[in-house]
């Protein structure tokens, strides 16, 4: 890997672009790099989306695209995929300059962009989508065995075994990723665009993902790796590249930076961690007895207190996610008993569910969180429509208002008006407004399910000190995530879900909790009996 | 405001420019254009048009689709008159002998039926809405013609329909020289500015917004999508009737095949007028435009004696026309949002 740089950290308010002359150095070096984008300048009307941004990936190498949403990643990858058209700067790959780089040039230049949710049709087989455009043919007809011995080959080549007879939908969403870095490496792709892969993927699907990356990396594979969990970036990248405003701020090996120094580059401002102190806590608020529903969860039983925030987590489907669905009523809850405040609580929906103060944050911001073409204020005041109308359904439009506003100060939701449409916001600035939403209905039970899941890490903390605010009033919380760090600072209580049952619990205020005890407690490994040997 | 942004409010109000320009068109090409007779034909035209428009709207609006409003319009311009027609009448072996009050009644609860009908089939029977609506389409035009054996329904002579026909048929006021407005084009404005305010104002319009616009989010979000649902098909029903009933009075005798392809003119009006396809976007306003624009279409080239046959050319185009403007306006919006997000530092 002779491409790579040192490591030169520019302090965020400086805007001199150290870095970028070292990596000018670079071009001296003997080795070219498979992609190289140099000066890439791109200006929307009124904004300067890219200035003066450059980008190499050397062979065998990850290199990891860093920055806030809007920073200017998306753009600088469209660029490369041929989707936009820069104003000016060069791309080089593999040695050959490309000016007009139109999406099929791109592609025939080996540029491959596999998305988070790969596209695929789901009835045919995995063999089918690996060769879909191109099936061979014998006298006009579908050649299976050829079909299937290829596709199996092509797999095989890059360590994947899987049957290439099952239907693609059978598949999960990593193994998915795989098979399309699969179908592009064979099809001699230069350089492969991860973007945020991870980001649908639970704990031991993403280990597989790298471990796939990794091996293909050796064999000489690049990568642009694109990510908001900056674990990962120190994880798989060699390198990392920072946007920021449209602005490369930093260019290292990863190796020379720290995760502090990564925070700042792409912030600009430092972030704390964010850190909660219990406060008081009342009466026990939800309560559930014995509850039971086939392939999700059994025999739960839990009690969360007012003002007190407890965290669910375990491995993919193994409950918690479950239980937050089917106590909100968006699946079926199953047997056994739930009551809130002492009443007994009676789930089918959503609707019941808001109307006995539960409230529920959806994992999946974009499919049940915002509607995207609708505004702020109608995302914002959505589930309390029923408290703004007056005896003819006429909403009080002035009341509306002075909610909502009272929640983008109170939240710091950053919008230029709370009438642009949401789908303008950031991540983080969205999620903040749903999580608005259900604390207008003034839940007595608020449950958030991977609230911090693809927003920025400014947000992320900003979103656990709203989550902490809403217990000190007096919420009983629950979390349902996979951030284990972040469940460590947020968390009075963390409860742990094995197989659909609660296998242990962890209580901040008796004991450290540690992120490898959490892990093994996750994995279900009895950790004092692996301390033994120790 | 940047350029793609002002160029959204263009694109959003492109249908009045448009109308203004092919009605100073028609005004060249016809000296009968301007005339009283006239634009009161456009805007009776436009009355019956702009009802189904407004119920079409609010079901595209929730991310549904209503075919069977043309079937319902025909029915209950047919069953308003026969329920009128007497026992012992020559006209088509008799009907019933109701007053008309009891008609407008029966009508209006026979749209509101039929509404609820699909409605349910759709939310509770989880059916696709547009196989639904096409299927009752088929039955209501067969029931029609089963009931009647193919033979109009008549209501010439028919005093004891005259309150029945007073909403199609009464002029509400005269500008002498300029325009009879008919009570039905009153009511039609009524209709649409009602319209305007449930969208906007109502909860009713809102929770339909959020449940074409993302129905799981507003599932999620505590609204009762289903019942909203069959409601919005009940309204679509029920202003399908009142259409019906505005239809009855102006032709009094009404065949079996009354409003037969009306459908795809409601469509084209909507689309035209800016409400999308896709659900959660669409504004009465805009569907006002387009079904102003249509009429206005429709009678002038009949003025200007194109024959029938290039009308449906001509319609068919301005549809595709109205769909290429609608793909812009998805692209540019796109590109305002791209780049307010990058010159504004809101976006954090």
């Amino acid at each position: 890997m002779a491409v790579r740089g040192k490591a030169a950290v520019s302090p965020p308010p400086n805007r001199s672009p150290i870095i970028v002359q070292k990596a000018r150095h670079m071009e001296s070096s003997a080795v070219d790099p498979v992609v190289k984008m140099h000066g890439i300048v791109k200006t929307y009307p009124g904004v300067r989306a890219l200035d003066d941004v450059h980008l190499d990936v050397g062979a065998g190498e990850v290199q990891g695209l860093v920055g806030k949403n809007g920073a200017g990643k998306s753009t600088l990858i469209n660029i490369l995929n041929g989707l936009t058209q820069p104003d000016s700067g060069s791309i080089r790959i593999r040695g050959v300059e490309y000016s007009g780089l139109t999406a099929a040039r791109a592609r025939s230049a080996g540029i491959a962009h596999v998305a988070q949710h790969v596209k695929y049709v789901p009835g045919l087989s995995i063999a089918e989508n690996i060769s879909l455009g191109d099936l061979p043919e014998r006298r006009g007809w579908v050649d299976w065995r050829t079909l299937f011995e290829t596709a199996d080959e092509k797999l095989r080549k890059f360590g994947l075994d899987l049957d290439v007879r099952r239907p693609m939908e059978a598949t999960s969403v990593a193994e998915r990723q795989m098979i399309e870095i699969a179908r592009a490496l064979f099809a001699d792709a230069s350089v492969i665009i991860l973007d945020e892969p991870t980001a649908p993927l639970p704990k031991r699907e993403v280990e597989r993902l790298f471990s796939f990356v990794s091996k293909q990396k050796e064999l000489g594979a690049s990568f642009i790796y694109i990510s908001h969990f900056l674990e990962e970036i120190f994880e798989i990248a060699d390198r990392a590249t920072v946007l920021r405003n449209g602005r490369v701020v930093g260019m290292s090996d990863v190796s020379d930076l720290t995760q502090k120094d990564l925070v700042h580059l792409i912030s600009g401002t430092s972030v704390q961690r964010f850190s909660r102190q219990t406060g008081e806590l009342g009466d026990v608020v939800l309560k559930t007895r014995n509850l039971s529903r086939d392939n999700a969860y059994s025999d739960v039983s839990l009690e969360v207190r007012a003002g007190e925030v407890v965290g669910l987590t375990g491995l993919e489907g193994s409950g918690p996610g479950a239980l937050a669905r089917g106590l909100f009523g968006l699946e079926e809850l199953g047997d056994g008993e739930v009551s809130i405040s002492g009443k007994p609580y009676v789930s089918g929906s959503p609707v019941k569910a808001i109307a006995q103060g539960m409230a529920n944050l959806p994992r999946d911001r974009h499919g049940l969180g915002i509607v995207a073409i609708r505004t702020v204020k109608d995302n914002i005041s959505l589930s309390i429509l029923g408290r703004l109308e007056n005896r003819f359904g006429i909403l009080d439009g002035k009341k509306e208002k002075s909610l909502v506003r009272e929640y983008i100060d109170s939240l710091s939701i950053v919008t230029p008006s709370m009438d642009v449409e949401i789908a303008n916001l950031s991540g983080g600035n969205q999620q903040k407004c749903v999580v608005a939403r259900f604390a207008a209905t003034s839940p007595k039970v608020l449950i958030l399910d991977e609230p911090t899941q693809g927003v920025d890490i400014a947000a992320k903390a900003e979103i656990l000190r709203i989550v902490d605010d809403l217990s000190k009033r007096g919420v009983a919380v629950c979390i349902v995530s996979d951030e284990i760090n972040e469940m460590i600072d947020i968390c009075d209580r963390i409860v742990i879900f094995h197989r659909g049952r609660i296998t242990r619990e962890f209580i901040k205020s008796e004991e450290e909790i540690t992120p490898k005890q959490l892990i093994a407690a996750i994995e279900g490994v009895d950790m004092e009996a692996q301390n033994e040997p120790l | 405001m940047n350029l793609y942004s002002r160029l959204v409010v263009v694109i959003d109000h492109l249908i009045w420019v448009i109308l203004a320009v092919v009605f100073l068109f028609f005004v060249t090409q016809s000296e009968y254009f301007l005339t009283e007779r006239n634009i009161s034909n456009i805007l009776s035209a436009a009355a019956v048009l702009g009802v189904l428009v407004v119920g079409q709207a609010f079901v595209l609006i929730s991310g549904n689709f209503d075919l069977s409003t043309e079937s319902t319009l025909g029915m209950s311009a047919l069953l308003g008159i026969w329920l009128i027609v007497p026992a012992a009448s020559p006209h088509f072996g008799g009907g019933i002998g109701v007053n008309s009050y009891v008609s407008i009644a029966a009508i209006l609860l026979m749209g509101a039926a039929v509404g609820y009908f699909i409605g349910s089939l759709i939310t509770l029977g989880s059916m696709n809405n547009f196989i639904v609506t096409l299927a009752v389409l088929l039955v209501i035009r067969g029931l029609m013609l089963a009931f009647t054996e193919g033979s109009a329904v008549n209501g010439y002579n028919l005093p004891e329909a005259d309150v029945f026909y007073w909403l199609g048929h009464e002029k509400a006021f005269t500008i002498p020289g300029v325009v009879k407005v008919s009570y039905a084009v009153v009511a039609t404005g009524l209709v649409f500015f009602a319209g305007h305010i449930i969208l906007n104002y109502h909860r009713f319009g809102r929770e339909l917004y959020a449940i074409g616009g993302n129905r799981n989010a507003a599932v999620a979000s505590g609204i009762n999508a289903d019942r909203r649902i069959r409601q919005v098909y009940v309204l679509s029903g029920m202003l399908a009737a009142l259409a019906g009933w505005m239809l009855a009075g102006r032709v009094v005798s009404i065949q079996v095949n009354l409003g037969e392809g009306f459908i795809f003119t409601v469509f084209a009006g909507a689309v035209i007028g800016g409400v999308s396809l896709h659900g959660g976007r669409g504004t009465m306003l805009g569907a006002l435009g387009g079904v102003l624009l249509l009429s206005t279409i429709d009678r002038g080239l009949n003025l200007m004696q194109v024959s029938v046959f290039w009308v449906k050319v001509i319609q068919g185009l301005i549809i595709l026309l109205a769909m290429l403007i609608d793909a812009q306006r998805v692209r540019i919006r796109a590109l305002a949002q791209l780049t307010s997000q990058r010159e504004s530092p809101f976006k954090a």
